[in-house]
Parts: C-alpha cells; structure tokens; sequence
C-alpha cells in the first residue's frame, strides 16, 4: 500500500488537476443551446479547448479540420500522463491505449497510399500525435506500398499485425483486413500490457476499466459491422476485440447472429441490460454505452486513488469529452437542434448542463 | 592564392548546326559557369534556347538500358574514363550500336538466370509451405477426391484460432493445427461442400494466408517434397552455371558499360545545359564565366571545331554595366594549393566570398594549424591524428578534404609535441624545444595573447584591403576601419612597451590620451557627419539637420563603446588557446594518476597499461572534438568577423562533379 502510494501520489495529483480542466456544466450548457456554429465556435474559444483552436477571426473553419485540432489537447494529456508515471511497465498502458491514434494515423497513410495522394493531401485527418509517437513517421510516409509499411514497422506490434493480414489484403484488394488488423493489434497490445502490470491491484483496476470499455466498442463494432457493413456472424466474431469483461466469445456470436433489436437486447447480459434497456434504434446504442461507461468512470474516480486506473479513467473519460464535442461540432454544423442533437450524446453531457 | 581566380565574361554567337561541336569542346573544357539566359536581357525577351527533347529522350532510353545491364551484371572495375566529350548528336549513333551488340550477347543469358533464380524461389517457397504441413501426412490426392467436403490450408494468427472456432461453431467443420511459424498456426480447415462459403468468410476475417497448393502436387507431402527438392536441386546446377556465364559477362563488358554510362549521362548534360542558352532564328547565343588564362586557348579550339563559322568574345568584368552596380555577381573560382584546398570547405560553411574581398582560405588554413597545433600539442597524439587522416584519405573517397585536414592537424600536432617535448602525455623522453606548457603557464598564457593580437591584427588589415579594393571609403574611420586598427595598435603598442620596459614617459602617455581621443571621437561622429552631409545633399531647403540626429549620436557613441569592448573580448579570447593546451597537459596527469592507482591495486601490469591506452583514446576523441571546434569558434568569430563579408556567388562548372561521376581525362 505504502509503495503504491509513493508510486501513484504524483501520477495521481497530475491527474487531478488536469481533469479539473474538464468542460464545466455552464459550458456544457451554453454549447449545446449555442443558436449556430459560430456562437459554438466563439464560446468554445472561452474554454480550455480555446487554446488548441485555430484563429477565428476570418472565415469559419471547416469542421473536419477542428475535430483533430481539438484533439491536440487530448494527446497532449496523453504525454503528461505518460510523463508523470515513473514504471515502464505503467507507461507501456498508457502508451498501448494511446497506439489507437497512432492506429488511426496509419490508417489514414494507407488509404492516401493506396489512393495515390500525398501527406499534404490528408494531413487535416491525422492526429496531432506530439513527440509520445515513436514511429518513424517521415519514413513511413516516404514508403510506397502496404507491404514497405508492414516492413518498416515490422519490430512493432503494428509491423507484425500488417504483415500477417498483407495476404488477405492481396487476396480481397481492399484495405479493410489491414485497418481492422491495425485496431486489433492495439487492443491485443493493451492485453498485453494490463498482464505485463507489476501490482496486482493496478491488473485488476486495468482489467475493470477496460474490460467493459473493449465491451462498449464490440457492441458498437457489431452493430457497425452487422447493420452498415452488412458482413456475415462468422466475420463478425473474427474481428471482435480482445479483452472483454462481459461478453465472451459465445455472446457476441449470439449478438452478431441476431435478427432484430429486441433479440440483440435479449443477447446482452443482464447487467448491461439494466443500464441501457431504454434503447429502442440501433443509433442510440453508443450513447447509452458511453452513458453506462462514464457512470463506471465516475465510480472509480470516487473510490481509492493510488491504482493506474485513476490515470486510465482520466484519459477514458477525456476522450468521451472529446467524442461528445466533436459530434456537438458536427450537429452545430448542420444545423441541428439541441433536442436532436441532445440524443446523440451520453446522458452525463445533458443532464447538468442547464444553469 | 589571396584572390579568387580572375575570370573573364564569355560570349559565343553559333549557328544551330555547330552547336554540339561548341557544346563539346565546353564540355573538354569544364570550366565554364554558364550564365543562364533567363537572367539576361535577351531572356526576359523570351529568346531562350529549346533542347531538342527527342535527342534527350532517346539518351534517357540509352540510359535505362544501361542501367538495367549494369544492375543485372552486378559491380564491374572501375570505368576507364572519357577520353574526350562526345558530341551529343554524333555520338548516340555509335552509343546505340554498342549497346545493341552488348545487349545482342548479354541479354538472353541474363534472362535465362533470372527466370531459373524466380523457378528456385518459387520452389522454396513451395517446399516451406508444403513442409508446414508435412506434420499431417496428407494424402493430397485424397484430399483432392473428396466428393461431399471442402479443404483449405493456410496461417493463422495464433490469437485468431478460437475466435475462428467460435465463428464457425454454426458449422459442420474441423480445424487441424498442423504446425507453427512466426507466431502463426499453419491449419488444415473442412467443412461440407454446401458450407464452403461460411467456411470461407471466416478463414478470410481471421486473417488466413492462404498455402494454396498448385495442381501439379500429387501423392502424400512427404513424396512431393523429395520430387520438389529433387527438381530444386537441378534448377540450382543450371543456375550454377548461368552464374559462370554471367561472371564472363561481367569481366567482359562491365568496365566498359561503366564508361558508356558515364558518356551517356555527358551528353546528357551538354544537352540539358542548352536551356540556358539564347537562341534567334538559328543562333544559340551562350554566355558564362571562364578564367582568363583559359580563354584564347578555348577561342582557338572553338573555331577550329566549327571551321570558323562562330563569334567568341569577351568582356572584362570591369566594363559591364551589371557588375558595377553589383546586380550581376562574378561568380568565386577558387585557387588554392592542394595542401591548402580542403580547408575551402571550412571557409564556405562561414560564406562565399565575394569576388572583390580577399580570399581568406589560405590564412584559415595556417592559423587553424597553428591554433590546433597549440592546443593539442603531442607528438604521439600527432602521429595517430596522421594516421587517421590517411586512413579517411585513402579509404573514404567522399572525405578525402577531411581526411587531408586530420592529416596537416596531426603534423602540426607533432610539431608542436616537439616544441613541448611531449610524447602521449610523457615528457621526459625528449627535451621540450620551447618549453613544458604545464610549467610556465603565465608566460604560455600571454604568448596566446600575443597570439590573438597578431590574428585580430590580420584580420584588421585584410579588412583595410577589403575597404580599398570595394571603395567602402566612408568606413575607414569607423571602428572596424583605419581609426578602430589604430586605436587597437595604439593600445597593443602601449602594453608591449610597459611589459618590455616598465613605466611609460610622460610624452608617451600625453601623446596616447591625444590619440586616442582624437580617434574615439573621430569614430562616433564620423556616423553623424555623414548623415548631415547626405541631408545636405538630399534634404529639402532650410532642413540642414536631419531628423533624430541627436539619436544618432547616441547610437553612434553605444556602438563605438561595444566595438572597442569587443576588441578587448576577442583578444582576451585567445587565452583559451592556452587554457585547452593546459587541459591537454592535465588529462595527462589525471590518466597516469588513475594508471598509478590501478598499479597499486594490480601492480605495474596489464591493467596499468590498458588505464593508459584507454585514458590517451579519450583524450584524443574528446580533445580532438572540444580543440577543434574552439578553433574553429576563434577563426571564425574572432578572426573572419573582423573583415569577412562573405555574399559571393560559388562557380559551378558546366558538368557538376555530383551529377557526373566520371572523370574526363584528356587526351
């Protein structure tokens, strides 16, 4: 206990004062109610996501481009956290929940290489991944093919995960196997990593914190890859995630296999089933997930300090800010209400967010 | 040496047909810096001369198919080099003809080796995949005769397996792990023939590699992979023997493809630099910079090429309007000895100069000696700086001026080891010749001084030249000019004299506060004046004191006041030239005080020696590194500060050493 304590006190108090920078429940408000994306703009200028916006005073920026600056702030309390943890073995959690980005960027160099564009073309897409990124990033974007990737990367979990889904790749002539093969490679390094953990106490916490995350995003992935991609069970079990709480292999089968919403339901375990039995269409999934996830994030906020789950709740729950912004973004941008837009966000964004 | 070659501004009037017989003896010649004529009068008309782009495609396809058979043919000898420039519209009618009568010889052969290296590829690559399922003991001719179910073979990731079981749990299947390779499970996967698509959706998400087996595999892995190795076997005889064929290729035309590569990429230069040429009607017009020694010797080749039909003149730089008022820049060709030459780098890291200043290699180079030499004074030391020097010299070709310069370092080294009587730190194997460094640190100390009076002094008068020879006239009295040399002097005079005689005369010091005064005020106002003497000139009526004058005497009196600290900064500078030969001295002593504790412990053995072997390695590498860069701090703020304006343009000959790697020898 003394040793975590001595471990966790700094990691700890860091993150405490960075989440004191959360959004308040009066910006909360006043974006949502915000009467067009201007006034968005112009008040989310007032927040600590001021600092990463572009300068507003001319034309209005192109929503695209916002949703990665804003995510400037996001990798940048990455680093901070990463920064504060003294163990190899903690910061190697951090970084491999951080290798989704990394995963994301990559993507997107796959898809400006097999379309033929160049980094100046996409840059607006990628991450803004700071010095935490050890990837030798100039040298990738100078490769001109998947497999120089995969070679490239080939002593990183990214390398050996590209080369082994490069014949599936040939074979289909599409980058689907690659990219889903980059998120799987995350989450089996995250695996990994919450095994690798010295304390018995912080596997634990990792395990609870992200065991029903991975469970969120298989459910969301299943109704993705059911619904929108329209690909068979057999597939969908073979691109779930690794590292699941709840839903075993079997569930998500079940799941994948089922016909309508109200057997998808039955599928879902009880315990789930009480925190989002309320859902009646597919789309409304994610926000009751991240509205149960959030919930579970806040629990572990209030209970004891000195784990690596406090750190890893903190840059769960940013990262649910940010999602729950940028969609505030993409609705202000279109033009929609705040009741409809309300609907598309986890409840913890609306329910205080009146003043 | 102290100036820049003198070059001569040439022009060339020819008729189109003449052109490529101009454009090779130019190309003999090599030193021209051709001015393009975009930059001209006659380009800003649109008078710009066109390649002939079929001529230069038909290089470029010569040029493929020579690559192409030297990266098949592999490394050949060092090509011979050009005796002469081809003429580029000649010389591709008998660059074609060689090619096709090497390529009539070697082309097949080399085809014939690589279509047997792909058969012995795909071979292993068959073997490996067959040997992955060896384990099973398939009979592939049963498993091809299955009726009712369907089989595939293939890797998957080893995490991927329950998950690919748990997908197919819907299905009549069977999964067969039949070995492992890089962390993946090589799997022999059956279904029911109506199930074939399920089976293959799931195969395809779990990331399967596919080993398809080609249709050829008949009876069990075990015999097709004695019939396989067998048919390997014979393809890396024939293979063998490609190789003793491709071996004759290569002595018998690689040197030779070498040197018409390097024609080919000459031509292609000579063609390419014809954009910067003018053109009317069919007239080229080229103009550039060559020296002037060379130029009656080119006059006299050129018409002779062209059997008179050509106009060359030149024009004396003094007499171009451009020049003059410096919108045109002559371009910097230097001249240095050999000895001297590496140290051009050093000097262009700093800047080009330009082609009025003094050229300042030469003094770079000695004082570097010289500082270095100082600081790093030991004959054994010395000796393996040379040693490293040639090994770079003789061994890499692209640092041969570094090497050059490691080298001279050590022999100033040596000589100065000599003057200090040591040898790797030892000091009384020989007799100092000047004096221990360690034991007369006051006197070492003030000779450094004197040291860098002498270098600021150099400095000072090759910036007088500097001021002459570009009519800077008006800094003169400024403190980098005449006045600021003469005050320094005046200062230096005084400090020699008090140390060589002690008290100065009272005429002495009335006479050095008139001088001096006259001199510090001559410098702060020299600025003002001039300043009221340009409003005269320029300013409106009645308006005789321009606006913030009494700003500029204030800016003028600060200046005055940091250039004259300045001074003093950078001569007390030069102490540094003692103190690191002194730090030189003392590592020595710290490396035989550890030598001599290590003997306490070990006795005067092995470990006494190897403490000494390795204390002078780190003395040379991190000395070698820290004495270099002091020296080069001191040249270049110390030294070409004082008068080195730099802003020149560097020659660049017509065929650049980078783009063309040959060597053109002359006849």
């Amino acid at each position: 206990m003394i040793l975590a304590v001595a471990r966790y006190a700094y990691p700890n108090a860091k993150v405490r004062a960075l989440r004191s920078r959360r959004l308040t429940a009066q910006d909360r408000h006043f974006l949502l109610e915000a009467r067009d994306f201007s006034s968005f703009l112009a008040y989310l200028a007032t927040t600590p996501y001021g600092r990463v916006l572009p300068d507003l005073e001319g034309e209005v920026p192109d929503p695209g481009v916002l949703e990665r600056r804003l995510a400037r702030s996001l990798m940048e309390d990455y680093a901070k956290v990463a920064r504060s943890l003294r163990g190899k073995r903690e910061q190697e959690l951090v970084l491999a929940l951080f290798s989704r980005f990394e995963s994301e960027n990559l993507k997107v160099l796959l898809r400006a290489l097999f379309s033929g564009l160049g980094k100046q073309a996409v840059s607006h897409l990628l991450y803004p991944l700071g010095k935490l990124s050890a990837l030798p990033w100039d040298d990738l974007w100078a490769c001109n093919n998947p497999a120089e990737v995969a070679d490239l990367l080939i002593r990183n979990p990214f390398g050996q995960a590209l080369k082994h889904a490069i014949p599936q790749f040939n074979v289909q002539g599409r980058l689907f196997p690659l990219e889903m093969a980059l998120d799987l490679s995350c989450f089996q390094r995250l695996k990994q990593a919450i095994s690798g953990l010295r304390s018995r106490s912080d596997r634990k916490a990792a395990k609870r914190i992200l065991g029903p995350y991975v469970d969120m995003l298989n459910i969301s992935w299943v109704i993705r890859l059911k619904i929108h991609y329209g690909l068979s069970h057999e597939e969908i079990v073979n691109y779930s995630l690794p590292g699941g709480e709840l839903l075993t292999l079997s569930n998500l089968h079940r799941l994948a296999r089922a016909e309508d919403i109200s057997k998808f339901m039955e599928q879902i375990p009880r315990s789930l089933q009480r925190e989002i039995g309320e859902v009646r269409e597919w789309e409304d999934f994610y926000p009751y997930l991240e509205t149960w996830l959030l919930r579970l994030l806040a629990r572990f906020f209030a209970g004891p300090p000195f784990h690596i789950g406090i750190e890893i709740c903190f840059l769960l729950e940013k990262e649910m800010e940010l999602t729950s912004l940028i969609t505030l973004l993409e609705a202000k941008a279109q033009g929609l209400s705040p009741d409809k837009t309300v609907k598309k966000l986890p409840r913890q964004f609306s329910e205080v967010a009146h003043v | 040496m102290f100036r820049p070659v003198k070059l001569t501004r040439l022009t060339i009037q020819v008729p189109e047909d003449q052109i490529s017989a101009v454009m090779a003896v130019l190309g003999d010649l090599r030193l021209l810096h051709l001015i393009r004529v975009e930059e001209t009068h006659l380009g800003h008309l649109g008078y710009v001369a066109h390649i002939d782009t079929s001529l230069l495609e038909h290089y470029d396809s010569l040029l493929a198919r020579a690559n192409r058979l030297l990266r098949d043919l592999g490394p050949a000898g060092p090509s011979s080099g050009i005796r002469k420039v081809p003429r580029p519209d000649k010389a591709i009618f008998r660059l074609e003809e060689d090619f096709a009568l090497i390529e009539k010889e070697a082309l097949e052969p080399l085809e014939r080796k690589k279509k047997a290296k792909n058969a012995i590829s795909e071979h292993e690559a068959l073997i490996a995949r067959l040997q992955l399922l060896e384990p099973a003991k398939i009979d592939l001719d049963r498993l091809h005769d299955l009726r009712y179910v369907t089989w595939r073979a293939g890797l998957i990731p080893e995490e991927n397996l329950n998950k690919l079981e748990q997908s197919l749990v819907d299905t009549h299947h069977t999964l067969i792990p039949v070995g492992r390779k890089e962390r993946r499970v090589a799997l022999l996967a059956m279904s029911l023939k109506e199930d074939e698509e399920a089976l293959l959706r799931a195969l395809k998400s779990a990331f399967c590699d596919p080993l398809e087996l080609p249709p050829g595999i008949h009876g069990t892995i075990g015999t097709a992979l004695d019939r396989l190795s067998a048919e390997l076997e014979h393809l890396k005889t024939e293979f063998a023997g490609l190789d003793t064929k491709w071996a004759e290729l290569t002595r018998k035309y690689g040197t030779r493809l070498k040197c018409l590569r390097e024609e080919i990429l000459l031509a292609r230069q000579l063609l390419k630099a014809q954009a910067e040429f003018g053109q009317i009607d069919h007239t080229y017009l080229l103009t550039g910079w060559i020296p002037v020694a060379l130029f009656e010797e080119l006059k006299k080749q050129i018409i002779k090429a062209t059997s008179g039909k050509v106009l060359v003149d030149q024009v004396d730089p003094e007499d171009i309007k451009e020049v003059r008022s410096g919108i045109l820049k002559i371009p910097i060709l230097f001249n240095n000895p050999m000895l001297i030459r590496p140290f051009e780098r050093l000097t262009t890291l700093y800047g080009t100069p330009s082609y009025e200043e003094v050229e300042p290699t030469v003094f770079l180079a000695v004082s570097f000696l010289l500082l270095f030499g100082m600081m790093f004074g030991d004959m054994g030391h010395g000796a393996i700086l040379c040693g490293i020097g040639y090994y770079v010299f003789r061994k890499m070709y692209r640092y041969i001026d570094y090497g050059i310069i490691i080298m001279e370092c050590g022999v100033s080294s040596m000589i100065f080891g000599l003057l200090y009587g040591s040898v790797f730190g030892l000091e009384d194997l020989i007799p100092a010749l000047w004096m221990h460094p360690m034991e007369e640190i006051n006197h070492f100390m003030m000779m450094s001084a004197f040291l860098g009076i002498g270098v600021i002094s150099l400095g000072l008068i090759l910036n007088l030249m500097n001021v002459i020879r570009q009519h800077r006239y008006g800094e003169l009295l400024s403190t980098s000019g005449l006045a600021g040399a003469l005050l320094y002097w005046l200062g230096v005079g005084l400090i020699a004299r008090y140390l060589l005689s002690g008290e100065l005369s009272p005429f002495e010091v009335i006479f050095a506060k008139v001088a001096a005064g006259a001199l510090i005020i001559l410098m702060i106002l020299q600025r003002p004046v001039r300043a009221v003497l340009a409003q005269r000139r320029t300013g409106k009526k009645g308006e005789r004191i321009p606006p913030g004058f009494g700003g500029t005497i204030l800016e003028s009196f600060i200046e005055v006041l940091d250039d004259l600290l300045r001074y003093l900064a950078n001569t007390v500078s030069f102490v540094r030239v003692a103190a690191f030969a002194l730090t030189h001295a003392g590592l020595f002593i710290a490396v035989f005080s550890l030598a001599d504790m290590v003997r306490g412990v070990h006795g005067k053995g092995l470990f006494y020696w190897v403490t000494i072997i390795l204390g002078n390695i780190v003395i040379i590498a991190l000395e070698g590194i820290v004495v270099s860069v002091q020296t080069l701090r001191l040249e270049y703020y110390e030294f070409f500060s004082k008068f080195f304006r730099g802003g020149g343009k560097p020659f660049q000959p017509l065929l650049e050493e980078e783009e063309f790697p040959g060597h053109v020898t002359r006849s």
